[in-house]
């Protein structure tokens, strides 16, 4: 269970620039959830995933995970949330350079401690899901916008987290693309109670999600 | 990790190739230098030891500090047979000096004059190689004697001129003759030619009534290293109380100093240049970091902690500094011990040395593991030292901010 108390982020605070990026947000995510976050650009969907995910600091208010406060956390402890109970799939993929598709697929999964022959059958299972098996021991800078998504994806789902956290995952996909994406995201929710929540403009996901959360300058609109 | 950082290391080649080459080559210049360093003092000593000092001398205890023909060795023939018996001596001779004044038809001056056994002197000292003008002593050369350059110059002397020498005799009596100046010497050392003459024991003996006496024994041994070894054997050999043996580093507690003087500045201009290649390498490192801080965001923001971090960048310098350590210890490793078995001759310098009465052209390099792998321990450790800033760089953004960072 995901809550948030009060929450609001500033950005330049203080300033004559500042940004109230996310104001006053109430909010609880049960377990399992397959929601959607949305609203114009620049409305917060992905300060409020950061937020969530303990990968940003807020200003004022608090959000639990499960019990534990992420404010009152070290960063050595939020870092573990992240790698143990998170999947992160960025807005701008976030790709790790210097490894190959495969590896960068698996590399959560490594990081956690799965056996070896586990990571490879994990990664050949969701990387022929995505269609980009036939790309594994190809390089990052070497794929297209929409592939390295994928494998973005790939990777936060691998190692099956008990959140997902996907900021706009298919805004460089095909519907055919974005529709097996939203199969496999769905399959991982029902059949492994996967918590997963977006932030999107599409359509695709509108649909396909249990719940919208829709977001105004920061500021829920209906919860 | 590890598997991590051979990659960055393998994708990022401009930085790796500039770290290894530094290293390797900061490595190798670091080990020579310091060999040759060694090495030069090592030979200064010997050079220094070969002049006239001994790098042992047996006194008569208390005729160094007080002085006087009642602290003078009485018996050198029982001392020396026992010395006979002693490894590791390579030689050894006594040399009774005495104090007096020197007077020529121009000037007076007061003089150390030594009475010396010449062939013996030969296998020990460099003092007959310092010889500028007319001929060095022997065992039959008489009232000649064998005068510094600097003395030679005060007295308004030349080669064949006359000298009276006025003095105490060991039985202190006075001594009074006339010696002939037959040979001239420079060793260098301007206190010493200024202020030293020799003669021939077999004659000086019977004026100075010292037959069987000396200020001391000089001895010389066979390897400098076994120095301290040698002497306790003298000293366990001899078994007097009334006698102490002493070895090179008492007897030239100056140049010992000056030698340690010289160390510590090559040691500065040493480290000087090792803080330069430290710059570069952290630099370089720094750079490398600055255009990974996305790359740097990403990993921590999926869950890599900040020793995960440190481990990345310390396997990365560690791979990089041990292959370039690796193959630089045998090439330095081989230069130096090539070095130390053909010392490097300069040859403007063989004709310096020669005026200076320091028979040696050569300047070998002192090839010793211990200090070759202190050598290595110092590189290694500045190239685990330069990871540090950018550690601390990596770690003052938050993940988050990092990702953006371009
Ligand atoms: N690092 C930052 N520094 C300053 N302002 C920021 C920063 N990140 C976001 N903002 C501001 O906060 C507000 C919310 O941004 P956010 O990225 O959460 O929007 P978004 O809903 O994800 O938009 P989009 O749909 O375009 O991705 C925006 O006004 C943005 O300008
Ligand atoms: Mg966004």
């Amino acid at each position: 269970m995901i809550k948030l108390q009060n929450v609001h982020k500033y950005f330049f605070k203080d300033e004559p620039r500042e940004v109230h990026a996310l104001n006053d947000i109430n909010l609880t995510i049960e377990d399992g959830e397959f929601t959607l976050f949305s609203g114009p650009s620049g409305c917060g969907k992905t300060t409020l995933l950061n937020a969530i995910g303990a990968l940003d600091s807020i200003d004022s208010g608090k959000i639990f995970l499960d019990d534990k406060e992420i404010g009152s956390l070290s960063e050595h402890e939020r870092t573990a949330i992240r790698l143990h109970e998170m999947g992160f799939v960025f807005q701008a993929y976030n790709l790790i350079p210097v490894l190959s598709v495969e590896e960068n697929i698996g590399f959560i999964m490594k990081l956690r401690g799965f056996r070896e022959s586990e990571i490879k059958q994990r990664v050949l299972e969701v990387s022929s899901m995505l269609e980009i098996d036939n790309k594994l021991s190809s390089l990052p800078h070497a794929l297209s916008g929409g592939q390295q998504q994928r494998v973005a994806v790939a990777r936060a789902v691998a190692s099956k987290p008990k959140i997902i956290l996907a900021d706009e995952p298919t805004a460089n996909l095909d519907s055919k693309n974005s529709q097996k994406l939203m199969d496999m995201m769905r399959e991982l929710n029902e059949k492994e109670g996967v918590s997963i929540l977006f932030a999107s403009h599409d359509d695709l996901i509108r649909e396909s999600v249990r719940r919208i959360i829709k977001l105004n300058d920061g500021a829920l609109v209906d919860a | 990790m590890f598997s991590l950082a051979l990659k960055n290391i393998l994708f990022y080649k401009g930085r790796s190739i500039t770290t290894f080459v530094l290293t390797f080559l900061s490595t190798i210049l670091f080990v020579v230098y310091v060999s040759m360093m060694d090495g030069s003092h090592k030979s200064m000593l010997e050079n220094t030891l070969k002049i006239y000092t001994g790098a042992i001398e047996i006194y008569h205890k208390d005729y160094r500090d007080i002085g006087g023909n009642e602290y003078l060795i009485q018996d050198v023939k029982t001392i020396t047979d026992k010395l006979l018996h002693v490894e590791g001596i390579e030689a050894f001779t006594a040399r009774y000096e005495t104090y007096g004044l020197l007077s020529s038809a121009e000037n007076s001056a007061a003089s150390m004059v030594a009475g010396i056994e010449p062939d013996k002197e030969k296998a020990i000292s460099s003092i007959s190689l310092a010889l500028k003008e007319g001929a060095f002593l022997s065992d039959d050369s008489g009232s000649c004697l064998y005068m510094g350059e600097g003395l030679v110059q005060k007295l308004k002397l030349k080669l064949g001129g006359e000298v009276a020498f006025v003095g105490g005799a060991s039985d202190n009596s006075f001594a009074a003759d006339i010696f002939k100046v037959c040979g001239i010497f420079k060793t260098g050392s301007f206190e010493f030619d200024l202020s030293t003459s020799f003669v021939s024991r077999s004659y000086f003996d019977k004026l100075m009534l010292s037959q069987n006496k000396a200020s001391y024994i000089t001895v010389k041994v066979d390897n400098l290293e076994h120095v301290d070894t040698i002497n306790k054997k003298i000293v366990q050999t001899l078994d007097s109380e009334k006698l102490e043996s002493l070895t090179w580093k008492t007897l030239m507690k100056t140049m010992v100093e000056a030698m340690e003087v010289d160390s510590i500045f090559g040691y500065i201009s040493l480290s000087l240049f090792l803080i330069v290649i430290f710059f570069v390498i952290m630099i370089y490192g720094f750079i490398n970091v600055s255009s990974r801080i996305k790359e740097f965001g990403v990993l921590r923001c999926i869950g890599l902690c900040n020793s995960n971090i440190f481990s990345l960048l310390f396997y990365e310098i560690f791979i990089l500094s041990t292959l370039a350590i690796l193959l630089a210890t045998p090439i330095a490793g081989t230069i130096c011990y090539y070095y130390s078995l053909n010392p490097i001759v300069i040859e403007g310098i063989a004709e310096m040395y020669k005026d200076y009465g320091i028979v040696s052209d050569e300047i070998p390099f002192d090839f010793d593991i211990f200090t070759i792998t202190w050598n290595l321990a110092v590189i290694y450790g500045l190239n685990f030292l330069s990871i540090l800033y950018p550690y601390v760089y990596i770690n003052s953004f938050r993940p988050i901010e990092a990702t953006k960072h371009v």
